[in-house]
């Protein structure tokens, strides 16, 4: 008889605590509401037969308790009974699926008026990337990815210049417009999730794929990774803002493109451009007949930009970009006295060429000084936000997977060996460079090394010393 | 549950059921015989799987799959031939589904001698294959066909191809020293006893199952 | 044709034949419980240990995340595995399937003691996985990669190792055992027992076997990849990417091609953990309410159309995996329809008791137990199948509740019923009814008290397989008491699992001595001469069978149950 009374109460219980719980849906910031509404119909059919069911089994418990002077009916089966309830139950599925599917081919269906957003996803961060005024996103591939492309857009796809780069895990929206959300990731699943907009998507390394909304309300949201991606997944945070279109306007004029990134190379020999250079270099045979040193086929490459030529009929010029530009396209044009006029024309384009001089101009180096590759002085606080270190380390002594750097310049710490240390300049770099080599007691050796070169390296170090 | 009016049998849809829902037994088959077909649907399911992963990952490979004919190659006498190996391989596995085929047609007539050299002559064809088959792969890993990588095209082929034949050969080899077993076993008069020779006809159906995955492997793999 | 076992059947005489390298298919059904039972416990401590993290958050400093995503990890795997799986096909298809068809043993009793034995090795080499460098995985049960075997998630190195291993051999096993049970069912039944007349039970266990035997081969073929891509360096599951900044060798491989292999298989698992369940429940219902189950035609065909279904819906678990957004419209389509059968079920199990004459014993009240939470575990499957629905509910807790109902609620209150209602018959003894009364208590309003809250934290957006959820600003602080309350829940429903063990184990010595026939069932197992039954389960002559398993309160008959094998008065076979 228990069991009777308890199912009631169960069933009583289950839609009291369902209509007082503190626990619902964060409010909709997007314009999928019709997904709420889809789960509100399942809610009311699926809760009517939670409810039909059990009250039927605690009436049946107490209607047809064990009673020895009475024998149970002999029913094997009741076919119009049967038929009956397959119907039924057909209709509560059609009428819970056929919403469903309707609003999930609008899911399916971008609108045409939908612009474009890239999010990327690495463990244990985010990055975002806009398609800039040509409105297409550059090629990107892993190959490319580097310190300073860090999201592996080809150097030689014109589309990739005007990309606006965002990273430190924060993206900003316009208010009103939809927006299709084109993701990848650099290395394993991950999902990008807010819990406002609705939707989310696994990010499949190798794959491209999609998930669109249009943003409905101003405000900050929250990005959370709904995908298993290791040990530091429960702390890939980042944030959605969603702005005022005028706002947003603003904010992504301000943004870095590709193309400034072109050119940098903080931690590589060659900047981006040049290293494609290096490589078309090879593949189109340049190297069979230029190289650095002082003697070869055609005119040795080292020390020749900036430097003055002589040609055949005996004049001097200038080796300058153009120069160069004409000498690729059109071998003929000026030949340099003392070598043959036997280079082929070569059929490239102008990202093409202008990688090829970024080379030569880089390895070659030049007769001018090297002023002309701008460096910037990377800020340590921005560096641990976009390298991801922030999603381990606390700043403000909370205990994460890795130690708070609260305090951490010049103490003293123990190691999984027993032996104890001084937090010094050099055991941070260590420590950054090669994380397994000491690690510290109470924590696993996790830790990734990060793509760093000495310039950031320091400028972190330094970051960490003020905390 | 309705009276039973099988002395006439029932139509329909409720006779099909009643048909195929008998006591005792569903198939007129012995046991061992219903056992090893299960055992094979089961293991058609795991050579499926096998051959669908290596469809998908030929249809994604980013770089071009190596041409089979070629990397089947083989100079004899100075002449190259594509795919001979694999030819030979599969004629040798075809006759010895063709001698299995006639050890069980002995064995059910109760030749106990024929029966059993039939068998061993499957097995020895089966061994044969074997041995080609790890001639094959010798050539391949002296070539630098790795697991990893190779030098004829996509990285997947060598490990597609060691995957697939490499559990195929396991299959053909537990054949063989099944076949070998079963055949002296009945050379020594073990089933004598049982009067039956149905073991023969169920090493029979494992052994033309993996002649069958072999015709697969064979069409999908070195073929297309 | 008939085979008989009688004449080449060697009665084992030592202790060793007889207990441990046992053929006797009762033997292999005790092991195979203890064992599922013992490494049960084993991830019911795991899960204690998660619910401390989540409940309490940093209270137990050697709880980190790396321990805990490996505790998250091992317990899914063995829970649905080594536990549920093993114990439904391997503890009660052994024990009841020759019985109830009326036959000696299995029909390959040597091959039968193979499986469990190889069993015990998978569980084994399973446990080795902690003590090796790194420890076990902690890649979550499904095991996805690039990611399980890349440094950043735990035990990327031996642990996943070991566990494709241990996956390999226990699937050989469940071939083994698979094997067995299906051709038993179809070959070795006794005269008069057609497929119509067998109990649920055993259309129940032969439906999951047959799953299992086309199921496992998929995640055999996906472990066996795995294991190349993490060892051999291939390419089957890994695209070019980085891990810890450097790019790897791999290009070209598929990881939505793992998941598609993984849920192939594990959709039908879940099946092959419920369709038993489902038999050995309508079979509890049955005999404690003294009444036929309602529909057995339907039932049977729910149970088989079921099982077909289950093979065509495997991507709803795969609605946000990135895949091709056309095929949710198939699966959802799919999904939606497997629940028509199973819905037929539910109310083919309250129809029973309806007009029924209920006696709420222990065993009817783990089943009543079990229709209750496998309707809202149902349930709250029709959300997550709905595609659109899933988008925000996926990877939170709702799934997380939802498949704990179905699952590790729903399946679990069926073993506990099932082994209270067939204890006295394998050890002849009655388990205690009091002791059993307090579990079921304490289980059934202990896990309705986790699962059902915990979906709400899912409708609100909190992820699933997360150590900790600290300073998220959607999560109010009120869902950390929710979370604090369901720990400690938690906590008490598995500390009340020793009730079990202790009724277990001592009434095997001092338990009230059973009858042969306790519960007064109708089918073939309660109508052996011996209690437990002896070696051959017969004595001299096979049990004939005359009528179905379900003729409780016949009109026309003073017992209110007629035994299958009773002839009647005089009457024609019974179709």
């Amino acid at each position: 008889m228990a069991i009777a009374v308890v199912l009631i109460l169960i069933v009583i219980g289950s839609i009291v605590f369902h209509f007082v719980s503190p626990w619902v849906m964060t409010p909709l910031a997007s314009n999928w509401g019709a997904i709420d509404d889809t789960m509100l119909i399942t809610l009311i059919i699926t809760g009517i037969v939670f409810i039909a069911i059990n009250f039927f089994i605690a009436f049946a418990v107490i209607k047809y308790r064990h009673d020895k002077n009475r024998k149970s009916k002999y029913e094997p089966e009741n076919k119009k009974l049967e038929v009956w309830l397959t119907a039924i139950t057909s209709v509560g599925i059609i009428a819970m699926l056929a919403p469903g599917l309707v609003v999930y081919s609008d899911f399916v269906n971008v609108p045409e008026e939908a612009s474009v957003v890239e999010v990327v996803g690495q463990q244990w961060s985010w990055s975002f990337r806009f398609p800039g005024a040509d409105n297409q996103l550059g090629k990107s591939a892993i190959e490319h990815i580097s310190i300073d492309n860090p999201f592996g857009i080809d150097p030689l796809d014109p589309n990739g210049s005007d990309d606006v780069l965002v990273t430190g895990n924060r993206l900003i929206l316009p208010l009103d417009q939809p927006v299709k959300v084109l993701m990848r990731s650099k290395d394993v699943l991950h999902n990008f999730y807010v819990p406002q907009f609705r939707v989310k998507m696994d990010m499949v390394p190798g794959t491209v794929s999609y998930i669109w909304f249009t943003p409905t309300k101003v405000g900050e949201y929250e990005i959370l990774c709904a995908e298993f991606c290791g040990i530091g997944h429960f702390n890939m945070r980042g944030y959605v803002e969603v702005r005022e279109p005028q706002d947003f306007d603003t904010w992504i004029q301000q943004q870095s493109t590709f193309a400034d990134s072109l050119a940098k190379n903080n931690s590589e020999i060659l900047s981006v451009a040049a290293k494609s250079g290096e490589e078309l270099a090879q593949t189109n045979g340049c190297i069979g007949c230029h190289n650095f040193n002082d003697s070869s086929v055609g005119p040795t490459w080292k020390g020749l930009f900036g430097k003055t030529q002589t040609l055949v009929n005996g004049e001097e010029i200038l080796v300058d970009e153009d120069y160069l530009r004409e000498s690729i396209l059109n071998p003929e044009a000026k030949i340099v006295k003392g070598f043959a006029p036997i280079m082929p024309p070569v059929d490239l384009d102008d990202l093409q060429v202008n990688a090829l001089i970024a080379y030569i101009k880089e390895k070659g180096g030049s007769q001018k000084s090297n002023g002309e590759v701008q460096k910037e002085t990377p800020s340590g606080a921005k560096l641990v936000q976009s390298k991801g270190c922030t999603a381990c380390h606390s700043m403000d002594g909370s205990k994460m997977l890795g130690p708070t750097w609260k305090d951490l310049f010049g103490s003293q710490r123990e190691l999984a060996s027993g032996q104890i240390i001084e937090v010094t300049e050099s055991y941070l770099k260590e420590s950054i460079f090669q994380p397994n080599a000491k690690i510290v007691e109470g924590y696993p050796p996790v830790m990734p090394p990060p793509v760093v070169n000495e310039e950031e390296v320091v400028a972190i170090i330094e970051f960490i010393k003020t905390l | 549950m309705k009276k039973d009016e099988t002395r006439y049998s029932l139509e329909g849809v409720t006779g099909f059921i009643s048909d195929w829902s008998a006591d005792k037994e569903t198939f007129n088959v012995p046991w061992g015989k219903a056992m090893m077909w299960i055992f094979l649907l089961s293991d058609t399911f795991v050579f499926s799987c096998f051959l669908i992963g290596y469809m998908v990952v030929r249809m994604s490979a980013v770089d071009a799959w190596p041409n089979a004919s070629e990397v089947f190659a083989l100079e004899i006498a100075g002449h190259h031939i594509p795919l001979v190996l694999i030819a030979i391989m599969t004629f040798i596995l075809i006759t010895s589904s063709g001698t299995m085929a006639m050890a069980v047609n002995y064995g059910y007539r109760k030749d106990k001698k024929k029966a059993a050299i039939l068998m061993l002559v499957t097995a020895l064809l089966g061994l044969s294959f074997v041995g080609m088959q790890a001639f094959e792969w010798s050539k391949l890993i002296s070539e630098g066909v790795r697991p990893w990588g190779n030098p004829f095209g996509a990285d997947q082929f060598g490990a597609i191809f060691f995957m697939v034949t490499g559990f195929h050969g396991f299959h053909v080899s537990i054949g063989v020293i099944y076949l070998a077993i079963v055949a002296i076993k009945i050379l020594k008069g073990h089933y004598e006893s049982a009067g039956n020779y149905e073991i023969v006809e169920i090493a029979g159906l494992y052994w033309h199952f993996v002649d069958l995955v072999w015709v697969f492997i064979f069409a999908l793999f070195y073929l297309w | 044709m008939e085979e008989d076992l009688e004449h080449d059947m060697h009665e084992p005489t030592s202790f060793l034949t007889k207990y441990v390298w046992s053929q006797d298919h009762k033997v292999i059904a005790i092991q195979y419980s203890v064992i599922a039972i013992l490494v049960g416990l084993v991830a019911l401590v795991l899960s204690g240990l998660m619910r401390l993290q989540l409940g309490f958050p940093g209270s137990f400093d050697f709880i980190d995340p790396s321990a805990y995503y490996q505790f998250v990890t091992m317990h899914g795997m063995i829970m649905v595995i080594y536990l549920l799986t093993a114990i439904f096909l391997g503890g009660f298809g052994n024990y009841l399937i020759p019985l109830m068809v009326g036959a000696r043993d299995m029909v390959f009793p040597f091959v039968n003691m193979l499986s469990v034995w190889f069993y015990l090795l998978a569980v084994i080499v399973l446990m080795a996985s902690f003590f090796v460098p790194g420890g076990p995985t902690g890649a979550g049960w499904t095991l996805y990669p690039p990611q399980a075997i890349l440094p950043g998630t735990p035990g990327s190195d031996w642990g996943i190792i070991l566990m494709l291993v241990s996956l390999a051999i226990f699937i050989v096993a469940a071939t083994m055992g698979g094997l067995n049970y299906v051709t038993t069912v179809l070959q070795a039944r006794t005269r008069g027992m057609t497929l119509m007349r067998m109990p649920l039970t055993i259309w129940g266990i032969f439906m999951a076997t047959i799953l299992a035997l086309l199921a496992f081969p998929a995640l055999f073929v996906s472990a066996v990849m795995m294991l190349f891509d993490k060892t051999l360096s291939t390419s089957f599951f890994m695209p070019a990417i980085l891990s810890m900044g450097q790019q790897l060798d791999h290009e070209g491989g598929s990881p939505i091609l793992f998941q598609h292999l993984f849920w192939f298989f594990g959709h039908p698992e879940v099946y092959i953990v419920a369709l038993p369940a489902f038999g050995i429940v309508s079979d509890l219902i049955s005999v404690h309410a003294r009444k036929n189950i309602f529909g057995y035609r339907l039932m049977v065909w729910a149970i088989v159309a079921i099982g077909v279904l289950s093979f065509v819906v495997w991507a709803h678990h795969m609605y946000v995996s990135g895949m091709n957004p056309m095929f949710g419209y198939f699966f959802a389509t799919t999904t939606l329809i497997i629940a028509v059968p199973t819905a037929i079920k539910v109310y083919n199990w309250v129809l029973t008791i309806w007009n029924g004459n209920i006696r709420l014993n222990v065993p009817m009240l783990f089943a009543l137990g079990f229709v209750s939470t496998f309707t809202i575990g149902g349930l709250t499957g029709l959300f997550l199948g709905n595609v659109i629905v899933d988008l925000p509910l996926s990877d939170t807790y709702f799934v997380v509740a939802h498949f704990h109902m179905v699952m590790g609620v729903s399946p679990i209150l069926v073993v506990f019923g099932g082994i209270y209602h067939w204890y006295p018959k394998m050890a002849g003894r009655m388990l205690n009814e009091t002791l059993g009364k307090w579990h079921f208590w304490c289980t059934f309003l202990g896990t309705y008290a986790i699962y059902f809250p915990m979906h709400y934290l899912g409708v609100l957006g909190v992820p699933r397989r997360y150590f900790a959820y600290e300073n998220y600003d959607f999560i109010p602080e009120s869902a950390k008491d929710l979370n604090a309350m369901i720990s400690v829940m938690a906590i008490f429903v598995a500390v009340a699992q020793l009730i079990f063990i202790f009724n277990l184990i001592w009434s095997l010595f001092k338990g009230e001595k059973a009858t042969d026939n306790p519960w007064q069932a109708t089918s073939l197992e309660w109508q052996t001469e011996t209690t437990p039954p002896g070696h051959g389960n017969w004595g001299e002559n096979l049990p004939v069978c005359h009528r179905w398993a379900y003729d409780y309160s016949v009109p026309g008959y003073e017992e209110d149950y007629l035994p299958q094998n009773y002839a009647g008065k005089g009457e024609e076979q019974k179709t």
